[in-house]
Order: structure tokens, then sequence, then C-alpha cells
């Protein structure tokens, strides 16, 4: 709620018109009693108007907390913001303007859907008021016409008899519904930027593919654009267009939806991929990536994937890997790994074989010492 | 919810029968009694102590006793079982009917259930009297303490919650902590000390009223004075009630201040706050819609159990401050084994814990619409 950020950093130059959001070097570091934990650890992505981007990543990778940063609703200690990161939205810098003007954005041009629908509503006031009070204070409008807007938002997401549940409370709806009521609200102000965070983790197996496939109609309908935050890749291919992948605080893969799925240049996504159970697996052992998420402070030297990685070598141990263009591939194509520089190339090969190999059979059937 | 609060209030009778019967038990277990204060005067003989106790009707057994204070019993029919137990001629009243049935049908008015308490036995004035007189002043006092403890408790908790760890935060708390031990007759003595010894002298040391100037509050003589020179009086009890005032609800303030902090605390670290501030409300909004709104629910429940505390709990500060209140009438009443006017007064004071309780629950389903009746 306050502001601690001295001097304002110098800004670059705002991106191309049809950039809707640029994440430019993003640091989110966490002051705590034991140290620094560095979240987010220069992150930078773009997302263009009415584009979906997913960010994928385990728990722990920093992908909430990129959301929370670009939303700023970090609290200011014990979160600390990197003076040269900027985020770009709608052709204005977001991190660094004053939180009033924030304000005006967060809920009208950038909303955000959340993780838990249980908690994430006010249990002690109507739907109704919880909707209609943003539609009020971003649109100016009568508390007559907040409740018909009110109802037209939750008419949109499906819900049965809109006019009966603006009178209700969070509690005396399912699961399902409130995560729609949460997606009304979102919607309510016919926001440019949607983000939603894990929005389908704390549902059933059945409601999720519903939230979902309604996430997926309002943003073809309405245009706007989507920032998915999951850790399902599943939802990843089934839902966006660009990819990013998230691991220890950084952005390890981009791309497209389909070269990231179909075609990993990171370790760490292969493993990802490599530990999908799929039909052609069956009988065999589920493939795992080794080792556990290394602890925010006890960081590895270099490639923070290194300690875990089937294919580092003496390089991965010494120097940091930068975020390399794919060789081959378009120039949205990066990935955080050595094999992707001159030094990995005789490497590179093989790897990738290992991991087509590892894709068709299941690593675990092979290796299986028993 | 109406039909809740009809049920609550039938099921408090047997409650408040039952505290009839411990209170009454408990009163008369303890050592000495009304004539006790006679052992010291060697004038008195034997014979006047027993002719003392049969005009009270202290020489009937307990049982007999409770059940004419209650109005169960007549006090004209003598008749017992065993020689301890009221036989079934005492329940009839005068008009043929059960004694413990209103006054127009049983013709009896006597005991607890036809709205008489009896005589204070060292006064010998109505114990209604006395308490309706005694009422007044304590109502002043409880009810100006109530808004003070309240506004302030909240305030200082809400706004040492939002700044957590700051120099308020941390000023708040030595507060907390020295006013929750502060013992309430020691800070009352040092006030007086300080605010009405020679030193200072700028505020009085006790009483309700400047008795130079006015007549003693509550009487006749008072209220035409007080109808004449309103503001005046006004001001005069303001004045008074400071010190009882503070001493008072510095206990209170201390410790729920701190219950109001950790509730808020816990409202602002929920979900449904980071949703407000995604939704771009401002700060206020997020803070008093949203975090006070659900902070207040534990409040709530808290402020309905303390809340009888205030009408019995001022005994003490009453008598350091010479409040012609509840609580000093308490203390007289103790003094002096006046069991009629002690009785009466336990008796409210239960009532009211009932009622104080039963509010809470109203006042908690009122803020929280996820409780139901």
């Amino acid at each position: 709620m306050t502001e601690t950020l001295s001097a304002p950093a110098p800004l670059g130059s705002p991106p191309a018109h049809e950039v809707l959001l640029d994440v430019r070097d993003m640091k989110t570091h966490f002051k705590v009693l034991d140290g620094i934990v560095p979240a987010v650890d220069g992150v930078s992505f773009s997302l263009g108007r009415g584009q979906t981007l997913g960010i994928v990543g385990e728990s722990g990778s920093g992908k909430s907390v990129t959301a929370l940063t670009i939303m700023r609703l970090l609290d200011i200690p014990p979160a600390v913001i990197g003076a040269e990161s900027e985020v770009w939205f709608d052709g204005r810098e977001i991190l660094h303007m004053p939180l009033d003007s924030m304000r005006r954005i967060r809920g009208k041009d950038m909303a955000m859907i959340f993780q838990e629908p249980l908690t994430s509503l006010n249990p002690v006031l109507s739907i109704g008021e919880q909707i209609g009070e943003q539609v009020r204070l971003h649109l100016k409008v009568s508390r007559h016409e907040a409740r018909d807007r009110s109802i037209e938002s939750l008419r949109s997401v499906g819900i049965p008899s809109p006019e009966a549940r603006i009178k209700q409370f969070p509690h005396e709806m399912s699961g399902g519904m409130r995560q729609r009521v949460m997606i009304a609200m979102a919607l309510s102000c016919e926001p440019k930027l949607l983000i939603a965070d894990e929005p389908t983790t704390a549902l059933d197996v059945t409601i999720q593919a519903q939230i979902l496939e309604l996430l997926k109609v309002i943003q073809q309908r309405t245009g706007s654009a989507l920032l998915l935050i999951t850790h399902d890749l599943g939802v990843v291919a089934e839902m966006v267009d660009h990819v990013v992948v998230m691991y220890a605080g950084q952005v390890v893969e981009q791309g497209t939806a389909n070269e990231v799925m179909l075609e990993p240049k990171a370790p760490y996504t292969m493993g990802l991929l490599e530990s999908i159970p799929t039909a052609e697996k069956r009988g065999g052992r589920l493939s795992v990536i080794k080792g556990v998420v290394p602890s925010p402070f006890h960081l590895p030297p270099a490639c923070r994937f290194e300690p875990r990685c089937p294919y580092a070598w003496d390089l991965c141990h010494e120097v940091a890997p930068e975020l390399y263009p794919v060789v081959g591939s378009g120039s949205g194509r990066r990935a955080r790994c050595h094999l992707h520089q001159a030094a990995g190339e005789s490497r590179r090969v093989a790897a990738l074989e290992l991991h087509a190999d590892a894709m068709r059979v299941g690593r675990g059937l092979k290796e299986d010492p028993a | 919810m109406i039909k809740y609060i009809v049920r609550r209030t039938i099921q408090a009778i047997p409650v408040l029968f039952g505290i009839t019967i411990v209170v009454y038990g408990i009163l008369l277990a303890a050592p000495g009694g009304p004539t006790a204060k006679f052992a010291q005067n060697p004038r008195i003989t034997q014979e006047m102590k027993e002719d003392f106790k049969r005009a009270w009707g202290l020489d009937q057994p307990v049982p007999v006793q409770y059940c004419r204070w209650m109005g169960f019993c007549s006090k004209e029919v003598d008749a017992k079982i065993l020689g301890v137990l009221p036989a079934p001629a005492a329940f009839i009243g005068p008009k043929g009917w059960p004694n413990l049935l209103p006054t127009p049908l049983s013709g009896a008015s006597n005991g607890v259930l036809h709205g008489d308490f009896g005589f204070s036995i060292s006064t010998g004035e109505l114990v209604n009297k006395a308490i309706s007189r005694a009422a007044l002043p304590t109502l002043i006092l409880a009810s100006s303490a109530l808004v003070v403890w309240l506004v302030v408790a909240i305030l200082i908790g809400v706004y040492a919650a939002i700044h957590r760890y700051s120099l308020f935060d941390q000023a708040a708390t030595v507060f907390a902590y020295v006013g929750y031990a502060m013992p309430t007759f020691w800070l009352g003595i040092m006030l007086i000390f300080l605010f009405s010894g020679p030193g200072l002298n700028i505020l009085p040391a006790g009483g309700m009223t400047e008795t130079r100037v006015s007549p003693p509050f509550g009487s006749d003589d008072y209220w035409v004075y007080f109808g004449a020179n309103t503001v005046a009086a006004i001001l005069d009890i303001g004045k008074h009630l400071i010190l009882p005032l503070f001493t008072l609800v510095v206990v209170s303030i201390a410790g729920d201040s701190r219950f109001v902090r950790a509730s808020m605390l816990e409202a602002l670290g929920q979900d449904y706050v980071r949703t407000a501030k995604a939704k771009g409300l401002p700060a206020r909004t997020v803070t008093f819609k949203h975090a006070l709104r659900n902070a207040m629910l534990p409040v709530v429940t808290n402020i309905g159990l303390e809340l009888p505390l205030l009408f019995t709990g001022a005994i003490v500060t009453e008598t350091i401050f010479s409040w012609p209140g509840m609580g000093r009438l308490t203390i007289q009443a103790i003094n002096s084994f006046d069991y009629p006017v002690l009785m009466g007064i336990l008796l409210i004071a239960a009532t009211l814990t009932v009622f104080a309780n039963l509010l809470a629950d109203v006042a908690y389903a009122v803020v929280d619409p996820r409780i139901t009746y």
C-alpha cells in the first residue's frame, strides 16, 4: 500500500501499438528474515492485443508473483521491485506509476481471476454488491445501471437466473458457480487484459473443463487478451497461442504453444513433457525430473536447472546460460540452455534424440534397473 | 429470526430460575448474616436479635424464605412439612389461586415474580427504589464507557493493523500490555492523586455532582435544579465522569484493541481483500468495507461477552470514585449482609448477562449472512 521506490528509473520507449503488455526485465524479490528470495528474476515477455499467453511452471517458479507484480498487488515491503524493471500496458508504464493511477487501470482495463474461488469472494457481501461496486467505481454509472450490468455480466458467464443470484452470498453457491462469478466480476468492465492465475486448480475436473471453455469463448467474443497462469500443460495446449515456461524465477523457454509442446528445446521443458503419462507409455515407470526445485536461498551458481539436468556438463556449472534464440526457428523462440549456443552444438542433437526417444516409449521403461 | 429470539427468551427462564437458587444458596452459606452487625453492640440482647430475625422472616427455614422471596409462597401462611419445607397450603394466594400468578388473579404481591424484591435490611428502603436510584448513574457511566471503549479500541486496532510494526503500532502494543496489567483500584487512586491532588487539582476526586452547588443526584430537588440549570448540570456530571470513565475503559481498550488488531490483520491477509484491491477499489474501501466488516465478526462476539462486565465490573471504579451507582450499592449491600438488595442486584446482573449473549448472537447474524437461525 505504500510506495517505497525512491527515484523513478529512466524509462525505455513504449512498445508498438499492437503490443498490449510488455514485461521487461521484471525482478521481484522478497525480503524475509532469512535473506532475500528472488521470486522473479529478470523475466521478460510480451503479449499482443487479443492474444493469449500461458505462463507454465511448477510451484515456486514465480509465475503467480509475476502476475501479482503486473497487477501491483504485492505489499512493498516485503516485496522489492527492481528499479530497472518495466511493465508497459496499453502504451503506459505501470510498474512505477503512482498507485492512484494504477487503481484506475486495475479492475477496468486489467482484471484478474484467482485460484481459489472459495476464498476470493467476500463472504459478507452479496454477489450483486461485489460486482456492482466495481462497475460503479470504474464506469461511473448509477446504482440501478450497475445492477443491470452485473446481471448482464452474470448471464454472460452462464449463470442461470442472474436476477436472483445477485442477491445471494458466496456461501450459497458451488465452487464452479463462484469461479463464474469471479469471471463475471473480472469481465464486468470489459477489460483489455484478463489475467487468470490457475483458475481451475481448485475445481472439480468436470467443472475445470467448463470454466476453461467459458474463458476461451469469452476471450474470443470480447477480444480481450488473456494471460493464463497454470502448471497444467494440458490446459496450455488447449488454451493459448504463446507459452512462457518458468523455472526458479526465470524464463527457461518461450515460443508458440505448438512449438513448445511438440518440440521443447530447454531440458526442463523436455523433462516436464516426458513426465506426462500417456497411453503409449502404459506399463512403464512414470518418468520424473530427478531432484527437487532448488531452495531460493541456495540457487545453483550458474544454470539453475543444472543439478537436475540429464544433459548438463562443466559449462553449465560455470556460466549462467542466457535465453538463446533457438537455431532454425522464428524470433520469438528462445531457450535458456547452453545446448543452444555454439559450445553446445555437438551435444544438442544427442539430447534432442534422447528426448524424442523418451517421448515415444517412456524413459522409465528403458532404464528400469529391475 | 423473531422465532429464534422468542425461543432464546423462553430458554432464558429456566436459566434465570436456576441462578436464583444458586445465588440464594451461596449467600446463605456465607458466614455472618444480617445480625452480624449487632455482634459488637453490648446493648443488643439475644432476645432482641431473635425479634429482629422474626420481623424479617429470617427465622424461617431456608426453603420457606426462598419460596416467599420468589413469590411462590404466600407470606401469610405459616404451614410447613417436616418443619423445613413449605406446605402445599402456602402456595395458595389470598384469592384461592396459586400465589405465583399475577397479582389481579392471586391477590398476592410478594416476591420477585410480582416485581417485589422486598426491603433493604440495612436502610428499610424498598429494594426496587434503591436499585432504580443507582441504575441511572451506572447507566450514564456504563454507556459512555461503552461508546469510548468501542470507538477507541476499534480505531487503535484498525490503525495498528494497517500500519503494522509502525511506531504507532509499537506504542499501542506497549499501552495494551501496561493497560491490561494495570489494577483498576491502583489506577483509579493514581488518577485521583494526579488530577485531584494538591498539585494539579483540576478534576473532582469523586462523586457525581458538585454537592456544594447542586442537591444530591437523583433526589427530587436535583431534578428541579437540573431543569433550571441543564447545561451547567450536564457539564458538572461530565467533569465528574472523566476519571472514572478513563479508569473503567483502560483495561477494556487495552485488551480489545489487541483483539481488533489481530482480527483485522487476519482479514487483511485474506484472498477477498486481494480481490478487492484487484478490482481497483480505493484503499479506504478495501480496508473499511471489505476487511473491517469481516474483522468485526469475532469482535462482536467478544463485545457481547464483555457487555455485562460494564454493569457489574464497575464495582471497584464506582467505589473508588464514590459514584452512586450499582457497583457501590453492591459493595454497601455486601458489607451489611443486605440479602434482599444483593439478590436483586445479582438477579439483574444475571438477566443482563443472558440477554447480552442473546444480543451478541443476534448481532452476529446481522453482520454475517452465513449465519441463520
